[in-house]
């Protein structure tokens, strides 16, 4: 796991490194990723509902936000 | 970008709490208030608005030959095609026709043939309006989505909504592109906030108003929304006491009486509030009872006095 | 006098030219029409319900209500609020035997039977949960935002509450955004009849028992011989999350997100209904004992989110690992393209799966006559398994604006043997038995 850390850890550095020169979009450019739908937490409820029928039913909860406690479910 | 950019036709300003970028168009001082302190952005969206003001004055002005207002006043009659945005202006002004009862009437310009409002005392010829008058009349004029046909003799002209069109076509290009920046497109009065501001702030933005006979430059706070004058208390004619305003009357070739000598309504879009506040001023005497019963907020500026609501 | 004027109102046809100007104004700029409201949006609410009904197991009923109100300025509040209903049955972790098995209930009023070959059950859930919970977010400078929240959820034999916070810094003209978050919870685990010992004997008799088979004093006399003997009425733990994300603008059209996890649950763990069987050499169940699961499970995850904006649609794809220390380690795939169908409509597929390993101390029996070891489940939820998720999407404008959504989805689970010897009459049974579920939901956004 502590490899898994590493690696993902290298992988963002890389990312931050490269941003400002070729990734991102100038603020004029930003039609696309305005729209409701393009935001991460579009269908809030669903990806809600989503969280608890997996948390209840399998070994692995979280990712999208806090993997938290919350229900007898599990 | 670079094409844009060179040779530049406006200038931007780093103020305060904002960058202001300025240029000439449709015979106004042109500005756009950014709420930003990028250079880059401002300069983007100032080129953005200067390229889209250009854009519809060199297709609507009725002074450039060989654009689509000239080939249809030129047209003898005869269909001409038209595409989609004239399509979408034209039956814009049908609405504006038949909302007005036919007072709004685009192709009323020809009788500036007889009125030169230029402050003097000379008023035309009863012949020479009597002659012009059947020359107006949008009911004459036959148009669908692809072409237009205009009777020998008349003309179109989209003074009355050319700038209020153009400021809300470069206010919703720009709100394109830039999604969280308030943006103020201010067309010689004729006013567009494209969102609110961010902490609350309120835009300051400097009219020209006018008080007793003369212009003073006012400052307006605005928040959101449109913002329009109809009225000119410059263009007038004065004779034997009585003052005549620029404000033509399309059924009678003669001035509307007793209107205000401007007019400024707030509405949600430029170009609803300079309608309305045209449509005010053709109602002469009734003009503030008219935009009280519309709910609108106005400010009538009469001969010394002003009424506002 | 405001009677005439009213009445002029309503008589003039003047007051009709705004409407009427404005609606021309939307057609000529191409625009929908602007809110009179003025900057302050009213509450946007987010209203759901949703069935998940497995075949012959547990069904559930959910709603959600959620309201976001922005104050200005980005200062934004979220109110959520969700009840779930729960019935049917649930595994208990025994074994199915190719004979009839006799269980008592958790609280311990009753015995219940178990057909041949059946997988265990218990068939008296029933539960009903509340949760509420509330989220501030607001600027912290012109860079950065604060986000903080709190969180209830009670049900009759279990409560949780919980705090979070977390701070998101933008770079780069806010093409990147930085995050770190921590979230603590405490939870109350008050089961039916109490805190069972750990592997305390269960309540069983093969064959149709008879009615004096655990007797009710049993359940009630921690003193005896402890048959379902309780250490407690109830036990906690205390859950600490730290959250660390990246959002990454790519491109006009695409925008990742990268997650890294830790999470620290410390206290009671196990599963108070949950039991193993305890099975001689010929495969036949001997004693169900209860589960014991350790006292503490450190998990780390990593999640990958890709949205890229297609011309007409969404493609939304999302990989996340998760490893603890209990070796449950999986590896999830979601994905979603939506596709706009006219102007106000769009169709959506999901897809999604889902693997894990074992738990280490996951095994599907215990054998009679060796030592027990320190921990142990039977819960198929910590063993070996794939899932998958097949769904779709129906979401349609309505009510200038409103959204009005349908989805349908399937999901199934499929437990596999971890390379578990099976002895005698179980290696004719099925040990694993897949769990299809539905899932059906409607969404109604105002």
């Amino acid at each position: 796991m502590k490899k898994t850390i590493m690696k993902f850890a290298v992988l963002l550095l890389a990312i931050q490194a490269i941003g400002c020169a070729s990734l991102g979009v100038e603020p004029w450019e930003r039609d696309l990723l305005a729209k409701d739908e393009m935001a991460l937490d579009a269908e809030g409820n669903d990806l809600g509902l989503d969280d608890h029928i997996y948390f209840s039913k399998e070994g692995t909860s979280g990712g999208r936000a806090f993997a938290g406690g919350g229900c007898g479910c599990n | 970008m670079s094409s844009l950019d060179s040779p530049k036709h406006y200038v931007i300003e780093q103020r305060n709490d904002h960058i202001c970028g300025r240029f000439q168009a449709m015979a106004s001082p042109c500005e756009i208030l950014i709420d930003t302190q990028d250079l880059h952005l401002a300069e983007h969206l100032t080129a953005l608005a200067y390229a889209e003001a250009k854009r519809i004055e060199y297709k609507y002005s009725r002074y450039i030959a060989g654009n689509p207002v000239d080939v249809i006043n030129r047209s003898q009659g005869t269909p001409v095609g038209i595409d989609e945005e004239t399509w979408r202006l034209l039956q814009f002004a049908q609405t504006c026709f038949e909302l007005s009862d036919g007072m709004f009437d685009i192709s009323s310009g020809v009788l500036r043939r007889a009125w030169r409002f230029d402050g003097s005392d000379k008023l035309p010829s009863a012949q020479l309006v009597a002659q012009l008058l059947p020359l107006v009349g949008w009911q004459k004029v036959r148009f669908d989505a692809s072409s237009i046909t205009l009777p020998t003799g008349m003309e179109l002209d989209f003074g009355g909504i050319g700038k209020e069109y153009a400021v809300d076509c470069v206010a919703k290009l720009l709100t394109q592109n830039t999604v969280d920046t308030s943006v103020v497109v201010n067309f010689g009065g004729d006013i567009q906030v494209t969102q609110p501001r961010q902490h609350g702030q309120r835009w300051q933005i400097g009219i020209e108003s006018l008080q007793g006979y003369q212009y003073i430059a006012k400052l307006l706070s605005i928040h959101s929304g449109g913002l329009a004058t109809s009225g000119d208390a410059r263009r007038y004619l004065l004779k034997d006491g009585v003052r005549y305003s620029h404000i033509l009357n399309p059924k009678t070739g003669y001035p509307v009486r007793d209107a205000p000598r401007s007019i400024t309504v707030a509405a949600d879009h430029c170009v609803q509030a300079g309608l309305l506040a045209t449509l005010a001023l053709l109602q002469g005497a009734a003009a503030e009872d008219f935009l009280a019963k519309q709910h609108v907020k106005y400010w009538s500026f009469r001969h010394t006095d002003h009424h506002a609501q | 006098m405001q009677l005439t004027k009213l009445t002029n109102l309503h008589t003039n046809k003047v007051p009709n030219i705004s409407a009427a100007l404005a609606a021309a104004t939307c057609a000529l700029l191409g625009t929908l029409p602007a809110q009179a409201a003025g900057p302050l949006e009213d509450w946007k609410i987010d209203t759901s319900l949703m069935y998940y009904g497995e075949t012959d197991r547990v069904s559930a009923i959910e709603t959600v209500i959620n309201a976001e109100k922005d104050f200005g300025d980005e200062h934004i509040f979220v109110g959520k609020f969700v009840v779930d209903a729960l019935t049917g049955a649930s595994a208990t972790g025994a074994v199915a035997q190719s004979t009839v098995q006799t269980v008592s209930r958790p609280s311990g009023a009753g015995t219940y039977q178990i057909a041949a070959g059946d997988t265990p059950l218990d068939d008296t859930f029933k539960d009903t949960r509340v949760q509420v919970s509330g989220q501030w977010t607001q600027p912290w400078s012109d860079n950065s935002r604060l986000s903080s929240g709190a969180q209830i959820s009670a049900e009759h034999d279990y409560f949780s509450a919980g705090i979070n916070s977390s701070y998101a810094y933008d770079l780069f003209n806010k093409n990147t955004t930085l995050s770190a978050g921590l979230a603590l919870s405490y939870d109350i685990i008050k089961p039916e009849g109490g805190i069972p010992l750990p592997f305390g004997l269960k309540s069983y008799s093969a064959g149709p028992g008879e009615d004096d088979v655990g007797d009710d004093d049993a359940y009630e006399n921690d003193d005896d011989d402890g048959i379902d003997a309780r250490r407690a009425d109830n036990d906690n733990k205390t859950t600490v999350d730290l959250l660390f994300g990246l959002t990454q603008v790519i491109n006009r059209r695409m925008l990742m997100q990268f997650n890294l996890g830790y999470s620290m649950v410390d206290g009671y763990s196990t599963d108070p209904y949950k039991v193993l069987s305890v099975v001689n050499g010929l495969g036949l169940t001997q004693q169900l004992l209860y589960e014991n699961r350790p006292d503490k499970r450190a998990k780390t995850f990593a999640f990958w989110q890709t949205k890229y904006a297609l011309n007409n649609g969404v493609a939304d794809i999302s990989y996340r690992y998760a490893s603890d220390d209990w070796d449950v380690n999986s590896h999830t795939i979601d994905s979603r393209l939506r596709i706009n169908v006219g102007d106000n409509s769009y169709i959506q597929p999901h897809l999604r799966y889902y693997q894990q390993s074992a738990a280490n101390f996951y095994q599907p029996f215990l054998i009679e006559g060796q030592s027990l070891p320190e921990f142990a489940t039977a819960d198929y939820r910590l063993g070996e398994m794939t899932a998958y998720t097949i769904g779709l999407k129906y979401g349609t404008q309505v009510n200038d604006g409103d959204e009005l959504s349908f989805r349908l989805e399937y999901y199934q689970q499929s437990p596999k043997n971890a390379g578990f010897a099976e002895p005698g009459s179980l290696q004719n049974l099925d040990l694993y038995p897949s769990i299809k579920a539905v899932i059906a939901q409607v969404n109604y956004r105002f």
